[in-house]
């Protein structure tokens, strides 16, 4: 168990800054996801974490020892990798003993850890194969009985489930988040999958070359996200976006693009007139039939839970959610509303919202 | 396709007697010499010059090998030439230095390729997988000493050696020996470890080992094949080796095998039928090596597989 905390870290590779100024505070026995698209920073701050990268910059603390020059074989942590990366030349059972054997762990201890990680994992079956003959998913479980047997104080994972299949990573899932709660350690998990991140972490970083874009609960990164690129980054289908300006009236502000007015019932808005805006609605807060914005159905993809619907209105293309009862074919005039309050607000120039509070 | 319908194609026949023409020729060619040092190493002296030739043994005998082996307590200088040459009852001086000079070789081989190993595997290990300041330089660094003929360097090496007083020792030879094989082994080796996925390194790490822990439970074991030809090439470079174990070893404490069975040609008079039976007895270490170890390498050319 392990609070791990990043001051100020950098790291640069030459000329390339892979981590720009970071801090981050992971509290104890949470699950955090870093989250971003490739190079981002994110592997790299995990590898930092692990001890496998020199800081260029900044100090890292595991509760309140620094660690920076701490090898990695000495910060007890355990870690799995999208490539599994188990020993070819060891059985399965070789594999998850190997780090107590390096901890001289007696025989008949090693027996028992390995067979209760195995029986957690369901793949005492396999304990005398090699790498060689498993499915990925095997791998899988392989590598994270490697790492639970040990029972860390971090446990670090770098997309460890990007190269198995659809269905097996949403098993995979479940396993890991239920790992999580018997183990009661610090998971740092690295994805590129949002799916993966909203549904398993206890907090989420978004990170963007190198810098931190937002942190904080699912709930808030998808609902409050801090910038365009987080809004963006999050939900599927994206979120739709919309160039305009704010224009104050009253109390108030709208968005206004063309004949297009929208108000935005919110106070802090309304020092914000002739601000060139971008505005963000999530395809759900789209709702069909309720509203007085004209559209035009134009491609409609239906998913058996849901259907997604393209639609238009002037020149402006948007994506709708529907429920998949509802009829809609292409072509179909549609009355669109929304609540005023889900509405994302950001600066054309800087991405930042508007709205969106700051964490206290 | 449309080109082979164009050409005529050999006939199958024709294809396959000119293959087989060709191999017999091969075989012939590479094969010949090694036959004809065995086949005069069981004749007498009499019979290798025959002619014509015999292809067959006439007169097949042992006495060769066994004045070799008791060569050492039978030969002085009084009773070395009641052989006669020309019928091959002749043993030269050299001959009571055959096996010291075996065991020489055999203590020097095994220690270059045990040691060669060893530096290789580390300074190999460090130059791949550790980023330390320096690390391209020091590769080239190494490499570029083997741009070098040896023969330029026979005389610095000379002296050198004979300022720390280590001309006519078994140590001059492994270390001259480890100075040729080292840069090529590290080269296989750096080349093999950064085959070697580096997420293995990093989970070999996490899992609690320190660099050397890396290498030995790790990179050693993945590596077999690329270790046991570094063995057998170290090995065999320093069983061969001529030029270098001539100018810096002067008599039997160190001297190796080629250097002997050389002496055997610049005595008095040339025995072939006997320079041949050391000959045999050179290769059959080499080779024993060889039939042993060929099961290794492919053994671990087939234990990889890491992603699927």
């Amino acid at each position: 168990m392990a609070r791990i905390a990043c001051r100020h870290l950098t790291k640069q590779y030459g000329n390339v800054t892979a981590v720009d100024r970071l801090d981050l505070e992971i509290r104890d026995t949470e699950f955090m996801v870093l989250l971003g698209p490739s190079g981002c920073g994110k592997t790299t701050t995990l590898n930092i974490i692990a001890g496998l990268e020199e800081i260029t910059e900044g100090d890292i603390y595991f509760d309140d020892a620094l660690m920076n020059y701490v090898p990695p074989h000495k910060r007890e942590v355990a870690m799995v990798f999208q490539s599994y990366a188990l020993y070819p030349q060891k059985t399965v059972f070789e594999n998850i003993a190997f780090g107590l054997r390096l901890r001289k762990v007696p025989n008949a201890d090693v027996r028992r850890l390995v067979q209760g990680a195995a029986e957690q994992l369901e793949i005492t079956h396999l304990l005398e194969r090699r790498p060689s003959e498993l499915s990925g998913g095997q791998r899988q479980r392989v590598a994270l009985g490697r790492a639970i047997v040990r029972k860390p104080s971090a446990f670090l994972m770098d997309e460890p489930l990007s190269n198995l299949d659809a269905a097996l990573r949403v098993a995979m899932r479940t396993l890991i988040k239920r790992l999580h709660r018997t183990m009661r350690t610090t998971f740092v998990y690295v994805t590129h999958d949002q799916a993966e991140a909203m549904t398993m972490a206890d907090r989420i970083v978004v990170m963007r070359e190198g810098v931190i874009q937002h942190l904080g609960t699912p709930h808030e990164i998808y609902h409050r996200p801090r910038n365009q690129f987080v809004a963006s980054f999050l939900g599927s289908p994206q979120i739709n976006l919309v160039d305009g300006r704010l224009e104050a009236n009253g109390g108030g502000a709208s968005f206004v693009r063309g004949d297009l007015r929208v108000p935005l019932a919110d106070g802090r808005l309304a020092s914000q007139g002739g601000r060139e805006v971008v505005l963000g609605v999530r395809p759900e807060d789209l709702r069909v039939g309720t509203g007085n914005l004209e559209a035009a159905a134009e491609l409609v993809s239906p998913l058996g839970s849901e259907q997604h619907v393209n639609a238009r209105i002037g020149d402006i293309e948007l994506v709708l959610r529907v429920d998949k009862d509802m009829t809609v074919a292409t072509g179909d005039r549609l009355s669109l509303g929304f609540d005023p309050r889900r509405l994302h607000v950001f600066d054309k120039q800087t991405g930042q919202s508007l709205r969106a509070q700051p964490e206290p | 396709m449309s080109r082979a319908a164009r050409r005529p194609m050999l006939p199958v026949v024709g294809r396959s007697a000119l293959l087989l023409f060709m191999s017999v020729i091969f075989i012939f060619y590479v094969g010949g010499p090694v036959y004809w040092l065995f086949k005069t190493s069981i004749e007498p002296e009499s019979q290798v010059a025959a002619v014509p030739p015999n292809w067959i043994p006439q007169d097949p005998t042992l006495f060769n090998f066994e004045s070799l082996i008791w060569a050492g307590r039978e030969v002085n200088y009084e009773n070395r030439r009641q052989g006669d040459p020309a019928t091959g009852r002749f043993i030269p001086t050299g001959a009571k230095y055959l096996l010291p000079a075996l065991w020489n070789s055999f203590l020097v081989g095994i220690a270059v390729a045990a040691l060669n190993v060893l530096l290789s595997a580390t300074a190999a290990y460090a130059i791949a997988l550790i980023h330390f300041r320096g690390r391209r330089f020091t590769l080239y660094t190494i490499l570029v000493t083997r741009v070098i003929p040896d023969i330029a360097l026979i005389v610095p090496l000379f002296l050198l050696l004979r300022n720390f007083g280590l001309i006519n020792t078994k140590t001059a030879l492994i270390t001259t020996y480890l100075a040729v094989t080292v840069p090529f082994t590290i080269f296989i080796l750096i080349n093999y470890f950064q085959s070697v996925p580096p997420e293995l390194y990093k989970a070999a790490r996490i899992d609690g080992c320190s660099h050397l822990g890396v290498l030995r439970h790790v990179y050693l074991p993945l590596a077999m094949p690329a270790v046991v030809a570094s063995l057998m090439f170290a090995f065999l470079t320093s069983w061969n080796e001529f030029l270098f174990a001539l100018m810096l070893t002067q008599n039997i404490q160190a001297q190796t095998l080629p250097i002997i069975i050389s002496g055997f040609a610049l005595d008095f008079t040339v025995s072939f039928s006997f320079l041949n039976a050391a000959g045999v007895i050179a290769i059959v270490p080499p080779v024993v090596l060889a039939i042993l170890f060929e099961r290794y390498i492919v053994s671990g050319l087939t234990a990889g597989a890491v992603k699927g």
